[in-house]
């Protein structure tokens, strides 16, 4: 079933006259983990925040073209401190913030907070102020935050920039869950390598459209790495002179080699 | 009121309280405790100014609780950047300053009256220094009160308004593009 | 200990009761009741975080006051602004932002306004530190508080502009944050803990309000008639 759907959507940002977006048709169906790639400035963040209602609504801007989308959306973003809320003096309160504004039963905020927490591993920080973490816990407080507020459409800007090496593990293999629960998840990553294992369908954006969609093997593609969008393996592969198709993990390139 | 003038008002409030502490750094005597207030006024409008005003106020009293009765020295300041913004007075130097010399004025003249009622005229050490000298010089109290309120006033609203304006100036026009009023304020629309 | 299970609604009463009351009534016995009791509950936080502050912040308005006035007047004016400092230190000692959000939230209170404070407070010791950590950097480049007029403006149009343009910018990510986490004009919030509000300081908060305006009518309109 279809979760979003842009169909030949363009944006322009306030007071610019070349757009950010251009001409994107693209499909998200539940269950799916669809990632975005592309150079700075792409135009994957402005995609997201399309998708998710907020351009042009909250940012202004034009649209054209029609976006249809049949879940409510949440939208993680890079910046992990300017997405606390301002208002919670605990952990617990502030994944509890977006379910409260719902105005959902406190029994069931409750559970879903409780479960955010477990999830994202933060049960030991529930009662500390959200002031006092590091930048990787917080990101792991409003992806809970995103989480407990059950959006049909889960979308992730980056991530996974302010985590370290385990944090992101748990993040990829969480987002893999999401889509196992039968979630939308569209996810903008540099995170290159993590992609064969947490996405089903990649998206390649430049310069506000699409270059390309495919399988993660896109990743190891040769206009990809020409790109500087390869996978490590892949790049690493073609500097170092080897013949195409180019791994596009390790164990594909163990595989080659046998 | 839109969530993005929603989320303008506490950054704008933060912003005069953290001037205001920062100003020593500077070796200025000044309060620059209206900056947000002010700024507030000319990207969006008086609501929004004036309730970055209230809340700069609230949030000042909770530090120095002789901050809550000028509440109304930060309405009525944002009902003068109101005006000057109509008027694209933040559009350069040589309009914003003589604007900022007469909310200077107004400020000092809407602040003697509580200074001299609450405070009999000893709000800060400043001013109640101020006052004496005015005293000495043979002003009434009222006077003297107002001299003492002036003196800091005059300064501080001259470079508030020009720091703003050169907030405004610095704007991306992309940015200063969404905010409602910020193009006029600066004489660009 | 006082006041730390009382309804943040009743803490604010009585932060603003005292001072009040210490105008309104004559002087100097009514300011001094007033201060005593305000100086007894700043004390009742301990002597670091209650007294001490109220005393430090409260002295130099003696000070300035005997500057300007006479014994009288000072003592007067002394006694209210001691009220009202006091009352205020022992308030932000004993009143629990969380407590009054919640206390705001369910008390049918728009989240908008309960968002303006707290994101406030929340926002103000982040801008403080950028503060200060633009003015170490502005240091290191050689910019120097010292000199004239002209160089200190200069010094302080450096410190002001990135700060408040950075602030600026996130104001935009700070919306698309609120919108997508549900915060939007209108909504009705769910309070997630509600301190507790007993009928006694529902009516002792009425009781306040009254004792307020009679001895207001008392000073002011009952004279008239007489």
């Amino acid at each position: 079933m279809r979760s979003l759907t842009l169909d030949h959507a363009s944006f322009w940002y306030p007071a610019t006259a070349s757009p950010a977006l251009r001409d994107v048709s693209l499909e998200v169906v539940q269950g799916e983990v669809v990632a975005l790639v592309g150079a700075l400035g792409a135009g994957a963040s402005t995609l997201l925040l399309v998708a998710a209602d907020l351009a042009p609504r909250v940012i202004g801007g034009r649209l054209a073209g029609t976006v249809a989308r049949r879940d409510r959306s949440g939208i993680v973003l890079p910046t992990p401190w300017t997405q606390a809320s301002g208002m919670a003096f605990t952990v617990w309160d502030e994944v509890a913030f977006g379910p409260a504004n719902l105005g959902w039963p406190a029994h069931e905020i409750a559970r879903h907070v409780d479960r955010a927490l477990e999830r994202l591993e933060l049960v030991p920080l529930a009662s500390r102020d959200p002031v006092t973490l590091s930048g990787g816990e917080l990101q792991r407080v409003i992806i809970a935050a995103i989480l407990a507020m059950d959006p049909g459409l889960v979308l992730f800007d980056e991530p996974a920039a302010e985590l370290d090496a385990e944090g992101a593990r748990t993040l990829w293999r969480l987002i893999r869950l999401l889509a196992k629960e039968g979630k939308a998840v569209l996810l903008a990553t540099s995170a290159l390598d993590a992609i064969p294992d947490v996405a089903d369908r990649v998206v390649w954006l430049e310069d506000g459209a699409v270059r390309a969609v495919g399988t993660p093997d896109l990743l190891a593609g040769l206009a990809v790495c020409d790109a500087g969008l390869g996978t490590s393996v892949a790049t690493v592969w073609r500097a170092s002179g080897l013949p195409e198709p180019y791994p596009l993990t390790v164990a594909h390139a163990v595989h080659r080699w046998r | 009121m839109s969530i993005r003038l929603l989320a303008l008002i506490p950054v704008a409030a933060a912003i005069s309280l953290a001037l205001s502490a920062a100003v020593d750094a500077v070796a200025l005597p000044l309060f620059l405790d209206t900056t947000g207030t002010i700024l507030a006024t000319a990207l969006a409008g008086p609501g929004v100014g004036i309730a970055t005003g209230v809340v700069t106020s609230a949030v000042n009293t909770l530090r120095n609780p002789t901050f809550w009765p000028f509440v109304v020295v930060q309405i009525i300041v944002a009902l003068y950047a109101w005006a000057a913004a109509r008027a694209g007075l933040f559009r350069s130097f040589r309009t914003a300053v003589p604007a900022g010399l007469g909310l200077g004025v107004i400020a000092s003249v809407t602040s003697t009256p509580i200074s001299y009622l609450v405070f009999g005229c000893t709000t800060t050490g400043g001013i109640a220094l101020t006052t004496a000298l005015g005293k000495a010089l043979g002003l009434p109290p009222l006077g003297a009160c107002f001299f003492g309120s002036f003196v800091s006033d005059f300064g501080d609203k001259a470079v508030t308004f020009a720091l703003v304006t050169s907030v405004l100036h610095a704007l991306p026009r992309r940015t200063a593009a969404r905010f409602p009023w910020a193009l006029r304020a600066i004489g660009a629309a | 200990m006082t006041g730390g299970r009382l309804h943040p609604f009743t803490l604010l009463a009585i932060a603003g009761a005292l001072p009040a009351l210490a105008w309104i009534l004559p002087a100097p016995s009514g300011g001094l009741a007033m201060a005593t009791i305000a100086l007894g509950l700043a004390a009742s936080r301990g002597l670091r975080p209650g007294l001490w502050p109220a005393v430090l912040t409260a002295a130099p308005f003696w000070l300035f006051l005997l500057l300007l006035h006479d014994v009288p007047t000072t003592i007067a004016s002394g006694l209210r602004i001691t009220t009202m400092v006091a009352s205020f230190v022992w308030l932000v000692a004993t009143l629990e932002p969380a407590r009054l959000v919640e206390a705001m939230i369910a008390a049918g209170w728009s989240a908008s306004i309960a968002y303006l404070l707290a994101a406030t407070l929340s926002a103000v010791p982040v801008l403080k530190a950028r503060a200060r950590r633009i003015v170490e950097a502005q240091r290191c480049r050689g910019l120097s508080p010292r000199g004239g007029i002209a160089a200190r403006l200069r010094a302080l149009r450096a410190l002001a502009l990135p700060l408040v343009l950075s602030a600026l910018h996130e104001v935009d990510e700070r919306a698309l944050a609120l919108e997508t986490r549900g915060l939007v004009p209108g909504i009705r919030r769910t309070p997630l803990a509600p301190p507790p509000d007993s009928a006694v300081e529902q009516a002792a908060r009425w009781a306040l309000l009254l004792a307020c305006l009679a001895a207001l009518a008392r000073r002011f309109i009952v004279p008239r008639f007489l």
